[in-house]
């Protein structure tokens, strides 16, 4: 009997250990997600951020000007070519022109 | 005696014990079994408990705590047809004051106005003297830069939030198109109301970037951007009040550029209020002049009233009642019906008017959908204004363009039905996807659509044809000009003209359709003092035609001949 009630009392008192424990854990992964939360929330915004910006500098305003300053303009009809043409002009011309629609 | 009587109850006294002690052991299983079973079972209820804690989710549980209150909207991003960014949400803070802790409210008046000169003292100084209230907001959507500066003026009661404010990182560029939203983020017009109509987007409290899919248009920014940019060049060249132009795919009704000026900024609609920033494509009618011409003659080729080669007499002028009409330049001699589309003879459209009646008129125009108002997904068009009598003078200034008031989208449409092989198609902001057409009705035969297509490349490439400064070599342009008197206080002024020219390519097998409209353009050396369409609104058509071809992937005669 004595035997029984010494094992309850040291099972009550490893309960009450564990169940701290868990909580113990438990709230320290939730402040953990809770950081983590936060440091994704931060990188979406980061990120955001960064996609408008990059809109901005590739918004076609800035580009075109840069461009027609390096010499560059949209392209003229007689710039333009078949397959058939280019690829007796420059050999694995076909091939590549071939490649590039289909990964399209 | 005496002694054995009490060795006799010592005896009895032994076994009581005994049999009391045997007693005790056969119940101690049971009370042991019982303790452990009450342990057990109080352990389990705990488990049970602690576990369904562990699987119950945060969220529900700090739903419990406070609901939230929507105070803003994430949006989700609008892109291009190419995946280009053109409106997107981004964290930015919001000044707001807590009159309670305000100390000196005319120092953070003052000090405030330093930083945001155009804020309402006097509102300001109200609002902060109600120290009943815990929150007044200042300024929403402001500037890292701007919030710095406030933050350190160091004044007491002031405190930022983080909200979700629009940017349109391409500025300008297609402002018409993408509308604006409130300073609660929610679409007021254009495709941002769109958005919230049809798409949706999500009531937050805080500053949560939307996880929708992108909204992907059909306009291509590159294209957008070409259109604007000629758009520009043309207003300074030509002196015009204003401009618009529009490209859309004939074949499926997208929309790939559509721009009217002066612009607007999605980001500052308050700026643009004035009616000469609304939309001419879609926001307003205009009697467009000889390019209607365009639909009579088909009118009259599907009727089968008159052929290419159909001789017209057009030396004398036509009366109806006290109106005459005659041409802008007489041939002085009889005209095909090509000729009467490449000299732009308003009394030969008249004379074609007049022998199909009041009826087939109304009924073919009726079926190419320009009596009736249409809507894109940016929102309504404005109305058409009909004439209230189709007989007479009013049947034969229709077929020129005149008495008759449209958007221009909606004659785009109606001239890209005709072209793109005679079906009906649905105009369209967002990306083509097949089998949005599916429903598409036949409006005119193929012979007429082929016909019609031909007649616009003759009136490019003909000497005498009116549109022959919009060729672009290599690409097969064709189209027709049209140069209207516009109206005011409902009297026609002489001095201000709307110039525009309906074009499309490769006209082999029409693809694309442009349409420019030049509001009050002025004469000038390049034109030779002139401010017709021919002299202005074909020359631009020109130049934007040459820019895109080739970023729409059509191929030039050249490439098409080897093929």
């Amino acid at each position: 009997m004595r035997l029984l009630n010494i094992a309850a009392f040291c099972f009550a008192v490893a309960s009450a250990f564990l169940l701290y424990s868990l909580n113990y854990e438990t709230r320290r992964l939730e402040a953990h997600i809770q950081s983590q939360e936060r440091a994704a929330q931060q990188a979406k915004s980061d990120i955001a951020v960064l996609k408008a910006e990059r809109g901005h500098l590739s918004r076609p305003e800035r580009i075109d000007p840069l461009a027609r300053s390096q010499g560059l303009m949209p392209p003229r009809a007689d710039q333009l070519v078949s397959p058939d043409l280019a690829a007796a002009i420059v050999p694995d011309s076909k091939a590549s022109v071939r490649r590039v629609a289909e990964s399209e | 005696m005496w002694l054995k009587a009490n060795e006799m109850q010592r005896h009895a006294t032994t076994e009581g014990l005994n049999a009391a002690s045997d007693r005790r052991r056969r119940r101690a299983p049971i009370v042991n079994a019982s303790l452990i079973g009450s342990a057990l079972l109080v352990f389990t209820i705990l488990g049970t408990q602690i576990l369904s804690l562990g699987l119950s989710s945060s969220a529900h549980m700090s739903m419990s705590v406070s609901e939230p209150v929507a105070t803003s909207f994430s949006r989700p991003d609008i892109i291009d047809r190419n995946g280009r960014l053109l409106a997107t949400d981004v964290e930015a803070p919001s000044l707001f004051a807590d009159p309670a802790i305000v100390i000196d409210r005319d120092e953070v008046v003052e000090k405030l106005i330093t930083v945001l000169p155009d804020l309402n003292a006097a509102e300001l100084r109200d609002a902060l003297s109600d120290k009943s209230r815990r929150f007044v907001w200042i300024r929403r959507g402001l500037s890292p830069k701007v919030a710095q500066r406030i933050h350190d003026l160091g004044l007491p009661g002031l405190a930022f939030r983080k909200e979700l404010r629009r940017a349109y990182p391409a500025g300008a560029l297609a402002g018409h198109v993408l509308g604006f939203v409130n300073v609660d983020n929610k679409g007021m017009a254009g495709i941002e109301k769109y958005i919230d109509d049809a798409v949706g987007v999500d009531p937050v409290n805080s500053a949560t970037l939307s996880t929708r899919a992108p909204v992907r248009l059909s306009l291509d920014a590159g294209i957008q951007y070409a259109l604007e940019d000629e758009l520009d060049t043309a207003v300074r060249r030509y002196k015009s009040e204003g401009a618009a132009g529009i490209v859309l795919d004939v074949k499926t009704g997208e929309i790939i550029a559509s721009a009217s000026l002066p612009r607007v900024e999605p980001s500052q609609p308050s700026a643009t209020t004035d009616a000469k920033y609304a939309d001419k494509i879609t926001g307003g009618t205009f009697e467009l002049g000889s390019v209607f011409k365009t639909l009579t003659i088909a009118m009259a080729l599907d009727e089968g009233l008159a052929t290419p080669s159909t001789v017209l007499d057009v030396r004398e002028p036509l009366q109806a009642g006290r109106f005459t009409i005659r041409d802008f330049h007489s041939a002085g001699r009889p005209l095909t019906v090509a000729e009467v589309f490449t000299h732009s003879s308003n009394v030969g459209a008249g004379m074609l008017a007049q022998k199909a009646g009041p009826d087939r008129m109304h009924g073919f125009l009726q079926k190419l959908g320009m009596l009736t108002p249409i809507k894109t997904e940016a929102g309504a068009v404005t109305p058409p204004q009909l004439p209230a009598r189709w007989e007479g003078a009013e049947l034969i200034t229709v077929s020129y363009g005149h008495g008759i008031a449209v958007a221009p989208l909606q004659f785009a449409v109606a001239t890209a039905s005709i072209l793109n092989g005679g079906v009906s198609i649905t105009p369209t902001m967002l990306k083509y996807k097949p089998g949005t057409n599916a429903r598409a009705t036949r409006l005119v035969t193929r012979e007429t659509s082929s016909a019609m297509a031909r007649l616009m490349r003759l009136n490019v490439m003909d000497t005498a044809g009116t549109g022959e400064r919009a060729d672009v070599p290599g690409f097969r342009v064709g189209g027709k000009t049209g140069t209207a008197e516009l109206a005011e206080n409902g009297r026609y002024d002489k001095s201000a003209v709307l110039s525009s020219f309906v074009a499309a390519f490769p006209m082999d097998d029409p693809h694309y359709l442009t349409f420019v409209l030049l509001f009050e353009p002025k004469g000038s050396s390049d034109t030779g003092g002139q401010r017709t369409a021919s002299t202005n609104a074909a020359p631009v058509t020109a130049r934007l035609i040459g820019r895109i071809a080739g970023q729409l992937g059509v191929a030039p005669m050249s490439v098409v001949a080897t093929q």
